[in-house]
């Protein structure tokens, strides 16, 4: 008659940190639990709100959002929350909404202090580790000023293992085979379960290597003895300060009996500098597996949204934006390699419009093809239909949609050799029709990626040397570039989006954004400028003297001004759990937004008026 | 009636106290099979408690032994053999269900069972009331199509529960089918409105 609750107690068994915890406490904890069901939408608990009970998601899912509405954490099944009202014995600082309809396995407060009473390894996964790494994600997501994070943040939280420490007794070259296996830069030396010295990369460097030190001998000799160490409640700050001011790397954290609980490193205060993407950009670069970039990619809206609150430009977000979209791109590309094996010819990997002008948003579709060398036969096409759909299917998982208008390199004709895409340049090029153009326009921004870039360079040569002349095709790409008008109008409510999902607002797209993008293309083409960012087109199409210096200049404010805009738009939806779009509601901007927008609008008409002055446009049929 | 009364029709859902039972059978037919395996949990208002499930398995009388049904719940002859008998068994459901309304999938089978078992014993049968969650899963499955017909495989308690999102589970032990009943019961009344009585889940 015993009553095993199998599904209940398997499902905590595969986790942390039930799976170290003895049967009996995990039946027990079991049988003193319940179960609910909420569903999508349903507050579970409240900032504020005593709470009383730890939740383990069972199915669902759950967002975990702190007061000012950043998300924290979006919980997966086996999640738990809620324990921190009970370790803290606090109201709660978060709230916890279902996304979706969820079961809950409730855990009494009672039940869960006395299993952390009778199991240490449980009460320790809680009070350190989950408070710690909650902590941390809200200060690195909420942090209005420079160096918040820095300020907020505890020495104790930045701890990530376990201290790797040796006797001062044991050899050199043991000691540096420990940190070469460990991957770490420094070891403390421990006696009698005291800190007495620290050896790093630095010292054996200097007190070994150069100075021809025997490495059979004892670290002791080459160990920095009494090294300066931090407390885990230091602010990061002060341990920072602390480093600067000695000239070191690495600290050894205490904790308030004098235990040692690790090792802080210069390098991991630097990544309390949230807004430094270069991590991320590490971090994807070494991801294993498509899930582990996908993850990854979630982190970008966040960082758009901080860069947009510290006030970078829209062209410096642009660029971080694509560094990242580049990263995981590649990522994906090297890793089908992997699998698929090495190509059978060399290849280029493009990627066209706004990724390929270092000007992504977070909006944005996958635009890329693939350029093949000309010795491709017919039985090389399934590598590298296979290679665009993974790395295709990889994007997708990563945010990045497929385009819809289906240029990418899973599309057959956009995965051709060398010659075939001559072929395409030139029917553009030399005997254009308005539509071709209009639609071969964006591969007029091409980038080479990832492979054989020649093979794209000399394309791109040939392409360059062909258009400056060819005065059909520049006509077609320049009517093509005035017929978006900008909104002028949109004060007195003329513009806006008539009706669907965008009905009353202003597409920022349309007549901002991708209107100087176009203008700025047509320039580069009409002077043969082989850039592709918008700013380094219009750049050269002054010096060139496409474009008068003034308006190009002009142009760059508007194009920055417009795009600031849409990226701060796009960073709040994504932070209020939305798509991100392109269309604002006018009534969120203020008056002076509302004013340099109009003027926005009017450099970019202006512009269209001097280019239609330029080209023959009345000319053509 | 005095069960019923005593759980008045107008009572919330949310103050009404449930017990999932599942049985494990030899068979459908109750005037020819017997139960094997009896699971049970209890629902408290709109919450599982853990803490009250049961699970009881019972020795067949007779000689028919547990046929070919062993291939279903995996109740071998050996291990039914040293179970207790029904008549030790009975009495403590019986008491279990007392105050309770019984929640079952299927609710006819565990009902027919139930039934049989007690008149077969000369125990006097209970005056049960009823939560079948096939039922309510019609209901939850039409919301908003009246004259829709609802396919017979989406009745299945499986397919119910992956219909509102909750977890697989290995079916045919008594007390996870109990348990995925009663899951799957908190899923329905929070997919047809809290705010229902007794009366309007027997409707």
């Amino acid at each position: 008659m015993g009553a095993d609750l199998t599904e209940v107690t398997d499902f905590l068994t595969a986790r942390a940190p039930f799976r170290e915890l003895p049967g009996r406490l995990l039946r027990s904890l079991v049988r003193h639990s319940e179960l609910r069901y909420v569903r999508r939408g349903t507050r579970i608990l409240s900032v504020g709100e005593p709470g009383g009970s730890m939740f383990v998601l069972r199915s669902g899912a759950v967002d975990i959002t702190d007061p000012e509405g950043g998300l924290v954490e979006r919980s997966d099944p086996g999640t738990c929350f809620g324990m921190s009202t009970l370790v803290e014995r606090a109201p709660s600082r978060f709230d916890f909404t279902a996304i979706e309809d969820s079961l809950l396995l409730v855990v009494p407060g009672a039940t869960f202090h006395a299993t952390c009473e009778q199991d240490q390894a449980f009460a320790t996964f809680f009070t350190s580790a989950h408070t710690a790494r909650l902590r941390r994600a809200v200060s690195l997501l909420h942090t209005t000023d420079r160096g918040g994070a820095v300020l907020r943040t505890r020495m104790g939280d930045l701890v990530r293992r376990d201290p790797i420490s040796v006797a001062p007794g044991a050899s050199i070259r043991a000691v540096a085979q420990l940190m070469a296996a460990q991957h770490v830069s420094s070891v403390l030396v421990q006696e009698d379960g005291r800190l007495v010295g620290i050896v790093t990369d630095r010292d054996l460097r200097t007190r070994v290597l150069a100075a021809g030190l025997d490495p059979a001998g004892t670290v002791r000799e080459v160990m920095t003895p009494d090294p300066a160490t931090t407390r885990t409640d230091a602010l990061a700050f002060e341990g920072l300060m602390e480093m600067i001011d000695r000239r070191i790397h690495h600290l050894p954290v205490l904790d308030r009996a004098g235990g040692l609980r690790g090792m802080v490193t210069g390098t991991d205060l630097m990544r309390l500098e949230h807004n430094n993407p270069v991590y991320l950009v590490a971090d994807l670069e070494a991801a294993r597996d498509v899930a582990t970039l996908a993850t990854l990619a979630t982190r970008i809206p966040v960082i758009v949204d901080q860069l947009v609150a510290e006030d970078a430009t829209a062209q410096d977000i642009g660029r971080v934006v694509t560094s990242l979209g580049d990263a995981i791109e590649r990522r994906l590309l090297l890793l089908t390699e992997a699998d698929l094996g090495p190509p059978p010819v060399p290849y280029c990997w493009v990627v066209l419009g706004s990724q390929a002008r270092h000007e992504q948003g977070l909006a944005s579709d996958q635009d890329n093809a693939l350029v093949i060398g000309d010795e491709m036969t017919k039985e090389h096409e399934h590598y590298f239909a296979q290679l665009a759909l993974q790395v295709s299917a990889g994007l997708a998982e990563c945010g990045y949609p497929p385009c819809p208008g289906e240029v990418m390199a899973t599309n057959p004709r956009w995965r051709v050799p060398v010659a075939t895409w001559r072929a395409h340049f030139s029917r553009w090029v030399d005997t254009p029709e308005p539509q071709a153009v209009l639609n071969g326009s964006i591969f007029f921004d091409m980038r080479p990626l990832h492979g054989a870039v020649d093979l794209v360079e000399g394309l791109r040569t040939d392409v360059l040397a062909r258009t400056r002349g060819a005065d059909l095709f520049l006509a077609y790409l320049a009517r093509h570039a005035v017929a978006r008008r900008p909104p002028i109008g949109f004060f007195r409510g003329l513009v806006l989006e008539r009706e669907g999902r965008h009905r009353d607002r202003l597409d920022l797209k349309a007549g901002g954004v991708a209107a100087v993008v176009e203008l700025a293309r047509v320039h580069a083409l009409l002077s043969g400028s082989p850039e592709v960012n918008s700013h380094a087109r219009l750049d050269a199409a002054a010096r060139a003297g496409s474009i008068s210096a003034d308006l190009a200049a002009e142009l760059t404010d508007a194009l920055e001004f417009v795009g600031y805009l849409r990226l701060r738009h796009q960073g709040r939806a994504v932070r209020a759990g939305r798509e991100p779009d392109n269309f604002v509601d006018p009534a969120t901007l203020t008056d002076f937004e509302r004013r340099h927008l109009r003027d926005a609008f009017r450099i970019v008409r202006a512009a269209q008026q001097a280019l239609t002055q330029r080209l023959p446009l009345e000319s053509l049929s | 009636m005095r069960l019923w009364r005593r759980r008045a029709p107008d009572r919330a859902v949310r103050e009404l106290d449930l017990l999932a039972v599942d049985l494990e059978t030899t068979g459908l037919d109750p005037s020819r099979h017997q139960i094997l395996s009896i699971g049970m949990i209890p629902v408290r208002g709109l919450a599982i408690e853990l803490g009250g499930a049961r699970q009881f398995l019972v020795r067949p009388a007779g000689t028919a032994g547990v046929g070919p049904s062993a291939t279903v719940h995996g109740i071998t002859d050996d291990v039914a053999a040293g179970a207790a008998p029904l008549e030790q068994v009975l009495p403590e459901v019986l008491a279990a269900l007392e105050g309770r309304v019984l929640l079952a999938h299927h609710a006819s089978i565990e009902v027919g069972f139930l039934t049989r078992a007690c008149r077969d014993r000369g125990l006097s049968v209970p005056d049960l009331t009823v939560v079948d969650t096939v039922r309510l899963q019609r209901r939850v499955l039409r919301r908003g199509h009246v004259h829709s017909q609802v396919a017979e495989d989406d009745l299945a308690l499986g397919a119910a529960r992956r219909h509102l999102g909750l977890p697989r589970y290995h079916p045919h032990d008594a007390l996870t089918d109990a348990l995925a009943c009663a899951e799957l019961y908190l899923a329905q009344v929070a997919a047809l409105g809290e705010d229902l009585t007794l009366r309007q889940l027997l409707r």
